[in-house]
């Protein structure tokens, strides 16, 4: 009898493990379908449209209040409409912020207003006294000049913490780009417009814009709708409706080609990539449905294309996605990612080359089936939220979509082909009509981003700006350049050490070869002599307070300011003197020599002299100087490179160097350094 | 009769929306140790199924900071039955969404899916947990993620780092000295053979808790869960080394420069470890300083003053002893001292004055709010549930711990302020920008 009982047992725990066959994903049981919970809408006699959506789950009721007006362009005072909504919140007729921050807290309650809504949340139990704050805050807000102080105060400080984050910067680039000044999603807060933004400005926006015919009211949670429609018609059955106007836009569209925009961080580790263009995309359509499936593949979640390759496949960042968004006025696309700075342009390729593959190739068939999987139990999912039902239900009003929108949308997502994807995809993304902006470290990733297109250096607020300028790291200096450098070619204590230096070259110049010397010593003494054939062609000599050139033996005339360039300049590690001598050394920007990344520093010394120097972002080494001539032929540039650096007696000298004036090039080549010999007493006489 | 009725009427009604409120589980062993809670709701047909294991950044050697966070995204990749990437996929199919999170104390897994998929979460966890692959592919492709993850999370964000400059000063010996992200030099040096070593002595069915919440069956479920858990063993009981932070006796003052605009000011001090007899006054005390805009240092260096763009107070909640965190973000132009002189202020008059009957009613209502926000979703309850179960030990506190919150005096709010904001207690740090 008991073995019967085991048997038993045994038999009924069994089939549940023969089903298990851990090689296989469990096939899953029957589908249930999602019900989108019901709602109540009902429009009061001033023109106010209420929905109810009545949900039990927790004791809690939620009130919002959204303001359906046309965009509103700000002109020279962008912000104004923002601050509009925030002040509301901070203070009415009759209670103070201190006031109704102390009474929405007391309450546990949340409470916050922004230029197009109000929104409102409680435990049930105290929905009344919620009600009360909320149509206070609507009705009768008080604009103080206290408050509005306060407020740009704070935007301004925001102003100032948003210039640290590459997000923000990328997001201002966008709007400028997309969409221009004259567009209102293109305007950006600038601090002299803040300070410029009166309590009349925000008055005028709240008294023309928060009128019952334009607005939504939201009802939802622990409420039924008979209750909801006794408080409505008491609390805002006697707000008055009033005319908005209603304005239209020019219709933004993507640029003709790629557009390379570039914000320099120099302190960034990793670049923000945003690559985005404006495209027309109306909420609701059967278009949107199509793109909507269409993003998902592309970049909508973590097993979107972007995701898999950029993150998956080559770890380039943390998460690659794309987002299509529709818009009454202008839709846009964007596309991005934080990527190491060192693979910047490795993604923009990536993430170009998926947004063509989209829109050239049909997807795979279960691919697609993944996408509207992934997009339907989204959808699923939010139906937890009772806030969910809501807007659905203002945004079938809102848009004037078809009544059967959100009940039909399970089914119009099964229904979209991979025609229609591949269709959508030619029409929506445009992997050479782009902006690719990029928030980084310009100095490594600018020459990589340039194979995308015309690179644009911009600000932070998308303004375009002189690029040498922006790759300066901050708080680097000309002092500290130069001080990197005499680090970089040995340190001052082994520069110290070296009394003198006797280099011999190899002049090459228009198929010539000629014999140089050139002797420096402490103190700028210097001479050089370049002759062919045991003939001096061409001399130069410092004693530290007079110089002396000569050319084919005649002496060249020496102005009082060519002299002291010629002597500080020629004299023997010559940035060591440069402080004491009195010279301005200015950090002009970051340029590109040969390739290689510098730092251009100005030297403008006493008398007046300038020349340039150049020293290597990388190596710190000096590159190059050089000085702008003026001819008869007009204005020149004479320049010495400096290459080949190799040490002799604990120093780098760099063993060639070549100067070009105009198109003619001189090479000269080192063939001995030889440092602290014993040289004659009057080798540095000048003549 | 019929007032009768209807009183009585409303009292069921009123006793069965009391009980709307409480969270309804059960929970048992299996055989091999592994702890399981289910919580049934069917009103929406979505289910939440979840680990969580009991490891975190403390369970890390001094020498590979950030590796429970990197074996978490190892875990998340491959397994004896499925390909790499197929945990993503599979939810993604399956129209789920899935993540995870570690932190100093344990570390967390979750699928939210459409509740007839619920054998598929099972079996996605039941292959995390036993047959886990670690191999080189792997391994390198997460080492850059997780890089990533730390260099935009923190190193590429203003004042991302205050949180790994604050710990390394407030610690001592305790390894909440570094966060859960670690350090890149240990990321960069772990090998496949330090994951194969945490894998067999922390992630096994004894140190583990699956909690599934949402539309379901409970008795199906205890069968299913039976299936695809039961046939494993038991691994070896998880033995940790248990260090005591010694108890800091001098203030710790530092400045850190940083790319930011706003200099801020951050201070830290040593509080009891959570569900401590202290904790919550503690916790109380933080959201009086700071939660909400009516809070004390909302209301004083945002409003009144103008010192701070934010203020906030916040809990470093966790196990073992951790810290209140007290900062400021200066508006610009504000001189720091005069910003930390406020702040002063406000922490002193905490110890000086009973908070007033009003503020402190306040305090308790938005703790209600709270408790019943959090347990609005599925998510949240699965979550909640494992976390009060592996980490405090009783999982029923989803329902009660607000009666420990209720049962704190204004007294004792006042003797906590005393007794843990003491300048010997704290760590205090100026974040200066960069000088340009």
């Amino acid at each position: 009898m008991k073995n019967l009982i085991v048997l038993v047992l045994l038999f009924a725990v069994q089939p549940i493990f023969a089903q298990i066959d851990r090689s296989k994903k469990p096939a899953a049981a029957p589908a249930k379908e999602f019900k989108i919970g019901d709602y109540e809408k009902f429009t009061l006699k001033n023109g106010l449209t209420v929905i109810v959506v009545e949900n039990h789950k927790v004791p809690r009721v939620a009130f919002s209040l959204i303001v359906d007006r046309d965009p509103v362009r700000e002109g020279n005072k962008a912000g104004y409409v923002s601050l509009a909504g925030q002040i509301m919140r901070n203070g009415t007729a009759t209670r103070s912020k201190a006031q109704l921050d102390e009474e929405v807290d007391f309450i546990g309650a949340s409470l916050s207003t922004s230029a197009t809504s109000i929104f409102g949340s409680s435990l049930t139990k105290h929905q009344d006294k919620l009600l009360d704050l909320f149509t206070d805050v609507l009705y009768n807000p008080a604009f103080s000049e206290e408050e509005l102080d306060k407020l740009k105060k704070q935007t301004l400080s925001g102003l100032k913490a948003n210039q640290d984050d590459p997000e923000s910067i990328a997001s201002n680039v966008e709007a400028k780009l997309l969409y221009g000044s004259d567009h209102p999603y293109g305007e950006i807060l600038l601090e002299e417009q803040v300070e410029s933004i009166t309590i009349e400005d925000l008055k005028s926006y709240y008294n023309t814009y928060f009128k019952p015919n334009i607005s939504y009211l939201a009802i939802v949670g622990d409420i039924t709708p008979k209750e909801a429609k006794k408080i409505v018609k008491k609390r805002f059955g006697a707000w008055e409706r009033g005319e908005v106007p209603e304005v239209s836009y020019a219709v933004p569209v993507a640029p003709e080609e790629n557009v390379v925009a570039l914000v320099n961080r120099s302190n960034s580790v990793q670049t923000v990539l945003d690559i985005s263009y404006p495209i027309d995309l109306k909420p609701g359509t059967p278009n949107f449905i199509q793109a909507r499936v269409m993003n998902q593949m592309l970049g909508g979640s973590s097993s979107g294309r972007l995701f898999k390759n950029i993150r998956g496949d080559k770890g380039y960042t943390y998460g690659a996605y794309s987002s299509i968004s529709s818009d009454p006025l202008v839709g846009s696309f964007n596309a991005g990612a934080s990527v190491r700075t060192e693979v910047t342009d490795s993604a923009v390729h990536e993430f170009l080359y998926e947004m063509k593959t989209i829109s050239t190739e049909q997807v795979p068939d279960f691919e697609l089936q993944l996408a509207k999987n992934v997009i339907i139990g989204g959808f699923g999912r939010a139906l937890e939220r009772p806030q969910t039902i809501a807007s659905f239900a203002i945004n079938t009003e809102r848009y004037s979509l078809p009544e059967d929108y959100y009940s039909s949308y399970v089914k119009n997502i099964q229904g979209v082909s991979g025609e229609d994807v591949l269709a959508i995809a030619k029409k929506f993304i445009k992997p050479e009509n782009a902006y690719i902006i990029a928030v980084g470290k310009a100095s490594e990733i600018e020459a990589g981003l340039s194979k995308f297109g015309e690179v644009k250096y911009l600000d932070m607020y998308g303004e375009e700006v002189d690029p040498a300028l922006l790759k300066i790291p901050d708080g680097l200096t000309a002092d500290m350049v130069i001080a990197r450098y005499i680090e970089a070619i040995g340190g001052a204590e082994a520069l110290g050490k070296i009394e003198n230096v006797q280099i011999q070259m190899t002049v090459e110049t228009m198929g010539q070869k000629l014999e140089g010397i050139q002797i420096q010593a402490q103190g700028m003494k210097s001479k050089m002599e370049v002759s062919m054939g045991g003939m001096v062609v061409m001399s130069s000599t410092t004693d530290g307070t007079d110089a002396a050139v000569s050319q084919m033996g005649n002496k060249v005339p020496l102005q009082d300011a060519q002299k002291e360039e010629q002597i500080i300049s020629s004299s023997l590690f010559s940035e060591f003197y440069l402080e004491e001598s009195g010279a301005d050394l200015k950090l002009e920007g970051v340029e590109s020599i040969e390739g290689e990344d510098a730092y251009n520093v100005s030297v403008t010394l006493p008398q007046g002299g300038t020349y340039n120097m150049f020293f290597s972002v990388e190596s710190d080494l000096k590159l190059k100087t050089s000085k702008v001539l003026d001819t008869p032929q007009g204005q020149m540039t004479q320049a010495l490179t400096f290459t080949d650096y190799q040490e002799v007696a604990g120093v780098k000298f760099p063993h060639q160097q070549t100067q070009s004036v105009g198109p003619q090039q001189v090479k000269m080549g080192i063939n001995s350094i030889k440092v602290n010999q014993d040289l004659p007493e009057d080798t540095f006489k000048v003549n | 009769m019929k007032n009768f009725l209807s009183v009585l009427l409303t009292f069921l009604l009123a006793a069965v929306s009391a009980q709307e409120r409480r969270i309804e589980f059960v929970e048992y062993d299996l055989s091999n140790g592994l702890h399981v809670i289910l919580h049934k709701d069917n009103s929406t047909p979505i289910i939440a199924v979840s680990t969580m294991y009991h490891v975190g950044s403390k369970d890390e050697e001094v020498d590979k900071t950030g590796f429970a966070h990197f074996f978490e995204h190892v875990a998340s990749r491959k397994s004896e039955n499925i390909p790499v990437g197929g945990f993503t996929e599979y939810v993604s199919e399956a129209g789920g969404a899935r993540n995870a999170s570690t932190s100093f104390d344990r570390t967390y897994y979750y699928e939210l899916l459409p509740s007839n998929q619920l054998e598929l979460g099972l079996w996605l966890e039941s292959e995390r947990m036993f047959n886990m692959i670690v191999d080189s592919g792997v391994v390198e492709t997460e080492r850059e993620v997780v890089k990533e993850e730390k260099r935009a999370r923190y190193d590429n964000q203003p004042y991302g780092t205050f949180i790994i400059e604050m710990l390394k000063r407030a610690f001592t010996e305790h390894h909440y000295m570094w966060p859960p992200i670690g350090s890149m030099e240990h990321i960069n040096a772990a090998t496949i053979e330090d994951f194969k070593a945490f894998k067999n002595k922390y992630y096994v069915p004894n140190n583990a808790v699956l909690s599934i919440a949402g539309d379901i069956e409970v008795e199906k479920t205890k069968e299913l869960v039976e299936a695809y858990f039961g046939e494993f063993e038991r691994g070896p009981a998880v033995v940790r080394d248990e260090i005591v932070e010694p108890k800091q006796k001098v203030e710790v003052v530092d400045t850190v420069f940083d790319n930011v605009q706003l200099p801020a000011l951050f201070m830290a001090y040593h509080t009891p470890e959570i569900g401590a007899a202290d904790y919550y006054a503690m916790n109380m005390v933080n959201l009086i300083l700071a939660n909400g805009a009516s809070s004390r240092m909302n209301r004083k260096l945002v409003d009144e003053t103008q010192l701070a763009l934010a203020a906030g107070a916040q809990d470093l909640a966790a196990e073992d002893p951790g810290l209140s965190l007290v900062f400021a973000i200066a508006t610009a132009g504000t001189d720091l001292e005069e910003l930390k002189a406020t702040m002063q202020g406000e922490i002193d008059r905490m110890k000086e004055e009973l908070v007033p009957e009003k503020e402190f009613q306040k305090t308790k209502n938005q703790i209600e709010n709270n408790f019943v926000g959090g347990n609005a979703s599925i998510a949240g309850i699965a979550q909640s549930l494992a976390n009060y179960y592996l980490i405090r030990g009783n999982t029923n506190l989803i329902n009660t711990e607000i009666n420990q919150y209720l049962s704190v005096t204004r007294e004792d709010l006042q003797k906590v302020a005393s007794k843990y904001f003491n300048d010997e207690n704290r760590v205090v740090l100026y974040w200066l920008p960069k000088p340009q």
